[in-house]
């Protein structure tokens, strides 16, 4: 019996930012091995973006952003702008079983670390290179963040209260769409090559990705020709529906959501609200007619109570409820720590610091955070020295010459 | 695969089903209640009309079972003898309810790898709690964020929170098959759909705990008490979407922005001489009094010269000056993209029953060897009973008519 689902899987790991990360997260937090090259020369955005474990860009090695992508993984330090690095790169290939990359695709050819050439050398190889719009065609070199990334796929469109007041998610939410799809690419691969002995290579687009959770919304263009703009909390499944101001807590402004889907639920969320039925909004067809009308009459009912309390009063009740959570609330949040998910590690220089959990758990052979996030180059001695036979004098050369960098 | 999801997984089986797995979908006598959700193809409701159901439930096979009658919860148990993979997504306890819990089928096939959806984890207070997209957005935080200042924070206006649990029980089942390729052995993965909304907040979650604030929502800006910075631009046809950065991370884009302005008449003095790589702090950290006036004043020179261009005009001309920003394009947008054309992302698909080929979406990926398969439509409602009550499980002809006329198929 494995204590982890990915045992003795190896993974070199040239990806960075976002999709990638996540992506290798996914097989190391189960267990496999995952080196990370980076390198001060081209250093991870994230480690230079917030938050800071001291609310100060104070370190490179003190972003819980960059911390949060890459638990359980190792960390080694390579230019790869300099030949020597590249050569030393490659004496890692015949360890690894997966390679991992998340350039423009021009850098990886240019360092000759591309697929044709690293499947030379080694036929079996499973390789994922994933960037924002795909390894072929006219934009293929279009760099940039998952914002743009997902104003351009179509989901800055759809969010805000109507076309002329577009409101986007926060974030760059194109780039937590992609890594579940990234995740599948790679084990279903290797699942095939492990069966088959067949290697190959994966060319995820973020953008392309990101479209799977678009497609009622193109079938819908392409086949009725409506263009969906965005429609506040208006759905076509339950009335009512969004999110509704109850009483501040601690002077901050407290909001639950609800969702109405039929007339039991509806009568469920007048008794529990203790207010009289009203001939007005007695069906369906009433409710998603007179919407704005609807929300105002909640907003009334709800306005002076506590969302949580409302929240347990409604769900009793069968009605779909909950607090409109802000992040300090997800820290509390009583549901969220029965699934054990925030966990504390001890990183190197941030010392304990609070990591998102997994999102999901497996009963035989579950995951788990098995370290805080690398610093940087945190284990060029082990895989320069151990694995890979350097003499310390050597890797201080290499170090000096910042090859090792 | 047997797929018992409804909205909240469907995505699970999808992939699957992309992937070349055989994935079996369970449904109702009357449908699943995916065929209802609006819109429809020519927006006629009908049984296979939904554009919800014929996008996500795509390459799956379609059986009808009742799950109320014994005899329908033995055919679902001698399917589940069979497979390699279970996911579902109906009320924590339910199927154990019935007798199609983890341990039931696994006595019979301890291979299966049995994958629950669930809205929130079955430990906490909420378990048993009910859930929508907009619920769970809310309870992952995202909802939060989204919005104006004063106003209701917002959910997306197609249904997102679903098809992350899905995608997610996707990768968890996966995980799972490693294990049993050596041991032979299935398990029971538990999917926490609040937990995956959170997984989508980026770099909000440590924020409160390390900068001791919590992000607010305001528009298209970022926002938080000390920080307003412009992610979206007014132009002439609609809107683009850049952040005005420096740093290691935006000084290239931000120079290369000012330069194509100055050539328009667009750039002040002060623009040009900045120096964009020391235009600290990051984008998401709070600016000081100076540096606030000074993106101010760059957001309000960005929106009048985006005035006097197209959103196509400037993701054009800004892509090939390497200015990073993207437009906000509409689906009438993507569906004519140069770069899905280029990479021929777009399926044709043959719908048997409407009559017509339908335009979705294409793979998710491209695999050199084993290229997913997206050419098959959404099944229409019970389309496969025969082969698989036939072949699969080797019902004979009097066993399937007296499931019938019991009603349990």
């Amino acid at each position: 019996m494995r204590r982890y689902a990915l045992e003795g899987l190896h993974v070199l790991d040239f990806t960075w930012v976002g999709v990638g990360p996540i992506t290798t997260k996914y097989l190391a937090d189960n267990g496999a091995d995952v080196i990370r090259i980076e390198s001060a020369a081209h250093i991870d955005v994230l480690r230079v973006s917030p938050p800071w474990a001291d609310g100060q860009p104070s370190s490179i090695n003190s972003s819980q952003f960059f911390a949060s992508y890459n638990t359980s993984k190792k960390s080694l330090t390579l230019d790869l702008s300099k030949p020597r690095a590249r050569e030393i790169a490659l004496r890692l290939l015949p360890w690894a079983e997966v390679v991992t990359e998340s350039f423009t695709p021009k850098v990886m050819r240019n360092w000759q670390l591309d697929y044709p050439h690293l499947s030379a050398l080694k036929p079996d190889l499973v390789m994922l290179s994933t960037c924002l719009q795909g390894q072929t065609g006219p934009r293929s070199g279009f760099a940039g963040f998952g914002q743009l990334l997902s104003a351009l796929s179509g989901f800055y469109y759809i969010s805000g209260y109507s076309e002329d007041e577009i409101c986007p998610p926060y974030g760059a939410y194109t780039d937590y769409v992609a890594p579940r799809f990234a995740a599948c690419a790679v084990l279903a691969a290797l699942d095939y090559k492990r069966r088959t002995g067949v290697g190959q290579h994966i060319d995820l687009a973020q953008y392309e990705a990101g479209l799977q959770n678009l497609a009622p919304t193109l079938l819908d263009y392409f086949a009725n020709g409506r263009v969906l703009g965005a429609q506040g909390n208006r759905s076509d499944r339950y009335a009512p529906n969004g999110s509704y101001r109850c009483g501040d807590e601690d002077g901050n402004e407290r909001w639950i959501a609800i969702a109405v889907a039929d007339d039991r639920g509806w009568a469920a969320t007048l008794d529990a609200l203790g207010a009289p039925a009203e001939d007005r909004f007695a069906t369906m067809a009433q409710r998603f007619e007179q919407r704005e009308e609807l929300d105002r009459f909640i907003d009334r009912l709800v306005h002076d109570r506590s969302a949580d309390e409302l929240t347990a009063t409604l769900q009793a009740a069968g009605v779909a409820a909950y607090p409109v959570q802000t992040c300090l609330d997800l820290h509390r949040d009583e549901n969220l720590r029965a699934f054990d998910f925030w966990h504390w590690l001890d990183h190197k220089e941030m010392g304990p610091s609070p990591y998102e959990g997994l999102q999901h758990r497996m009963s035989a052979t579950p995951g788990e955070l098995r370290g805080a996030a690398p610093t940087l180059g945190q284990h060029n001695e082990e895989i320069l020295g151990e694995m890979l036979g350097f003499s310390s004098g050597e890797i201080a050369a290499l170090k000096r010459e910042q090859i090792v960098y | 695969m047997l797929d018992l999801t409804d909205d909240q997984g469907a995505l699970c089986g999808k992939i699957f089903a992309d992937l070349g797995a055989e994935v079996i979908k369970l449904e109702p006598i009357a449908g699943c209640p995916t065929r209802g959700i609006p819109p429809f193809l020519d927006d006629r409701p009908g049984v296979d009309r939904s554009l919800y159901f014929l996008s996500h439930q795509a390459g799956k096979l379609s059986v009808t079972v009742n799950l109320d009658s014994p005899d329908g919860r033995a055919v679902v148990r001698d399917l589940a003898a069979k497979a390699d993979f279970l996911v579902e997504s109906f009320p924590v306890g339910y199927l154990e309810s019935i007798g199609l819990g983890y341990a039931a089928l696994a006595e019979s096939n301890q291979r299966l790898i049995y994958t629950a959806i669930t809205p929130f984890g079955e430990a906490g207070p909420a378990r048993n709690y009910k859930a929508s997209d907009a619920v769970t957005w809310a309870a992952g935080g995202m909802m939060f964020l989204m919005g104006q200042a004063g106003k209701p924070p917002l959910q997306m206006s197609l249904p997102q929170a679903g098809l992350h649990a899905g995608a997610e029980a996707a990768v968890a089942s996966l995980l799972a098959h490693f294990p049993r390729q050596v041991d032979g052995r299935g398990q029971r993965v538990v999917v926490n759909m609040q937990a995956c909304i959170v997984w989508t907040l980026m770099n909000e979650q440590a924020m409160p705990i390390m900068h001791g604030d919590y992000l607010r929502r305001q528009g298209v800006y970022l926002g938080s008490p000390k920080l307003r910075r412009k992610i979206v631009f007014k132009c002439q046809d609609g809107h683009v979407a850049m952040m005005i950065t420096g740093g290691a991370v935006g000084a290239g884009s931000t120079s290369r922005l000012v330069k194509w302005m100055d050539e328009k008449g667009f750039a002040a003095d002060w623009m040009k001489q900045q120096d964009w790589r020391a235009w600290t702090p990051a984008i998401f950290m709070a600016l000081g009094e100076r540096d606030l006036r000074e993106n101010a004043e760059m957001e309000q020179q960005v929106e009048r010269f985006f005035a006097t261009m197209t959103k196509h005009e400037i993701y054009a001309e800004g892509a090939r000056r390497g200015v990073l920003l993207g437009p906000v394009n509409s689906a009438a947008d993507t569906a004519a993209d140069e770069q899905l054309a280029a990479r021929d992302f777009f399926a044709e698909v043959d719908h048997p029953v409407l009559g017509r080929a339908l335009r979705r979406p294409g793979p998710f990926a491209k695999f050199s060897r084993t290229p997913l398969d997206v050419s098959h439509p959404a099944p229409t409602l019970g389309e496969h009973n025969e082969p698989v009550y036939h072949k699969l499980l080797g019902y004979s002809a009097e066993r399937v008519a007296e499931l019938r006329a019991a009603g349990a198929i």
